[in-house]
């Protein structure tokens, strides 16, 4: 408790400069923890890619291999979808943070859209040769402010990806300026005209409702079966 | 990009002015411990003092404030209680002329005028020393007088403020306010040490007579005549004093609106009292309270509405985003509790460091004014809520104050 106080008005400018050197010295404190938390993230992510990188390299010599092994062996060792729809939602989150480590982001972005790109190719090759049935989405998006349905059909893609857990849904950065995305929008003949779905083998333009591409896509009933089949399977064997 | 360049420039505003008066606080506390014995005053001292009670339409409460008053221990040859009746239209005469059989208490009827012209009726009868204000609808501790009556040995001393708390605090918006008031409690001790207290609290500040005369008494001051005569007082280069153990228990109101009103009210009061004394504001010659004190009170303000608006229209964003988002999975988006995800921006600590700063000082308000070293329960509703709701009396008194619409007290 304290006593009665009372004080004279002249300025004080030594608690002036105490006082800005404290709430600098928080402001550079903040900024620097900040950085540290942003660099944390890109490391984890970094060291996420490396882990898929190697994943990938890891498949492709089983699958160079694939004459002395059974496709079974290598079909089990694919990379979980879940993995790389984990690290695009990083990606995203970290993009979504403001203009800090932007080139670092885009740098990380490229790498992720060519493992999306390698793993695409080689479950297409993987299911060519072992007679598996991957069901595809490539999804072109543009986030410079140009394609006002991108956000929902990103929210779309992502209800599909929970209700069928093994689609494999790749999501692209149409402005990314990566030579094998370039080359993969030549192949597909993908204009800049976004949300781009490339399903089946055909371009569709505009936002496609959850509805929609259950409709354009009939092997995701296929997908869901046979999910529910393996759990069921899983389980028999199980017991 | 330029917003938020913005919001970093008024956050580093806002927490320069919470870290200047935490500084000042443990500043004035060094200052106090190396001088302790110095400084104190002797308890002997009491003045004559006259403490005015201006009633309208306060027949509920002014019986417990009059005897409150009655049982201040003080000489009774040295206090009068003076309840001026400022035309009330209920039964308040009458409840305090019960009271007239007490030799210190004299009780006086006039027509309605506001409550300066009450407390102008009471300096003309009167020639005790010092002269004081309890509105009607406080009750005053015991040892409230002779905490602060010493305090005017110092001659440069023309007026000292007591340390306020709620007065039975009951429902979430009181208890709200009342770790408000330790703020405010905090606020009145530090802005004493420098110098520059511009607030005279109805409930219970004390004014040496002589200087409220020279001074040509109360004005209206825009229904805040606690404010501009604070104002005056400073402009005549008197000091203001605070006595934070001279509990003064006030009621508060306890709907939504009737706090509106009330703080509606002490912001245009402050902000035409600002226009009406803009010389002092970033003058030298009015040291901390010209150059730091006034301009932040004013800055705090728009700073106050700037965030809340940007709150308001990003929860919109949010809000359109989520209701998007429901339409097209059908599901709420689960909540992930991957660290990953935990918004580490320089903003976000910024703000905690700012919010943790606020209850420090709440605390240390409780802490020098009743001993209790633990923040009063209402400070988690108080941080979360009040700044949001401040902004909408704020914003209205801005509007009210431009076009001088004037204010009522009820």
């Amino acid at each position: 408790m304290e006593e009665p106080v009372i004080g004279t008005r002249a300025a004080r400018w030594g608690s002036y400069l105490i006082a800005f050197a404290i709430t600098a010295s928080i402001f550079v404190t903040a900024l620097y923890a900040s950085n540290y938390f942003n660099n944390r993230r890109i490391v984890e992510i970094r060291s996420t890619q490396d882990d898929i990188s190697t994943d990938i390299l890891s498949l492709e010599t089983q699958f160079d291999l694939l004459q002395e092994h059974s496709c079974t062996d290598v079909a089990e060792n694919t990379i979980l979808p879940s993995e790389l729809s984990s690290l695009g939602n990083q990606l995203s989150y970290m993009e979504s943070q403001g203009p800090k480590n932007q080139s670092e982001i885009v740098r990380l972005k490229r790498l992720y859209s060519l493992l999306e790109i390698k793993d695409y190719l080689l479950m297409k090759q993987l299911a060519a040769k072992c007679n598996l049935k991957p069901v595809f989405i490539l999804y072109f998006y543009s986030n410079k402010g140009d394609c006002t349905d991108c956000e929902k059909q990103g929210y779309a893609l992502t209800a599909l990806s929970r209700d069928y857990p093994q689609l494999r849904t790749y999501s692209f950065d149409y402005n990314l300026g990566v030579s094998a995305l370039r080359t993969l929008v030549a192949i597909d003949d993908v204009d800049n005209n976004l949300p781009a779905l490339y399903i089946n083998g055909k371009t569709r333009y505009g936002y496609q409702s959850v509805d929609d591409i259950q409709k354009i896509l009939p092997q995701l009933k296929t997908l869901q079966k046979a999910a529910a089949t393996s759990t069921a399977t899983t389980t028999k064997k199980r017991k | 990009m330029i917003g938020l360049n913005i919001v970093y420039v008024f956050l580093f505003i806002s927490l320069y002015f919470e870290v200047f008066m935490l500084v000042s606080f443990i500043q004035s506390r060094m200052e106090r411990g190396m001088r302790r014995g110095i400084l104190r005053h002797d308890e002997s001292h009491m003045p004559t003092v006259a403490i005015v009670v201006p009633c309208f339409n306060e027949e509920k409460t002014v019986a417990g404030t009059i005897t409150s008053l009655l049982t201040l221990d003080y000489p009774h040859d040295k206090i009068e209680i003076i309840v001026v009746d400022d035309g009330s239209k209920d039964a308040t005469l009458a409840v305090a002329r019960r009271f007239e059989s007490d030799r210190r208490v004299r009780v006086f009827h006039k027509e309605n005028g506001g409550k300066h012209t009450a407390m102008n009726y009471a300096l003309a009868h009167t020639d005790a020393e010092l002269i004081g204000c309890l509105d009607a609808d406080s009750i005053v501790d015991p040892k409230a007088l002779k905490e602060i009556a010493p305090v005017f040995q110092n001659p440069e001393v023309a007026a000292v403020t007591p340390g306020i708390l709620i007065k039975k605090p009951e429902n979430i918006l009181q208890h709200m306010q009342n770790a408000g008031y330790g703020l405010g409690i905090f606020s009145r001790f530090t802005l004493a040490s420098l110098g520059s207290a511009f607030i005279t609290p109805g409930p219970f500040s004390i004014f040496r007579t002589s200087v409220v005369r020279d001074l040509g008494g109360w004005r209206h001051g825009h229904s805040t005549e606690d404010l501009e005569m604070a104002l005056r007082i400073q402009e005549r280069g008197d000091v203001i004093g605070n006595a934070p153990r001279a509990i003064v228990y006030t009621g508060t109101p306890r709907t939504f609106k009737a706090l509106f009103r009330q703080q509606v009210r002490w912001t245009y009061g402050f902000l035409r009292n600002a226009v009406d004394y803009r010389h002092m504001f970033g003058n030298k010659s009015y040291g901390n309270l010209g150059l730091v004190i006034l301009p932040m009170a004013l800055i705090s303000i728009g700073i106050a509405i700037f965030f809340f608006v940007r709150i308001v229209l990003f929860a919109m964003f949010e809000i359109a985003h989520l209701v998007t988002r429901i339409e097209i999975t059908g599901l709420m988006p689960r909540f992930s509790f991957d660290l990953f995800y935990v918004n580490t921006s320089a903003l976000w600590f910024i703000i905690y460091v700012s919010v943790v700063l606020v209850i420090v000082l709440i605390s240390i308000g409780s802490f020098i004014s009743t001993g209790n070293r633990r923040p009063p329960m209402g400070v988690v509703p108080f941080v979360l809520f009040y700044s949001l709701l401040a902004p909408l009396w704020l914003g209205t008194a801005v509007v009210r104050a431009i076009f001088k619409t004037g204010v009522k007290w009820r």
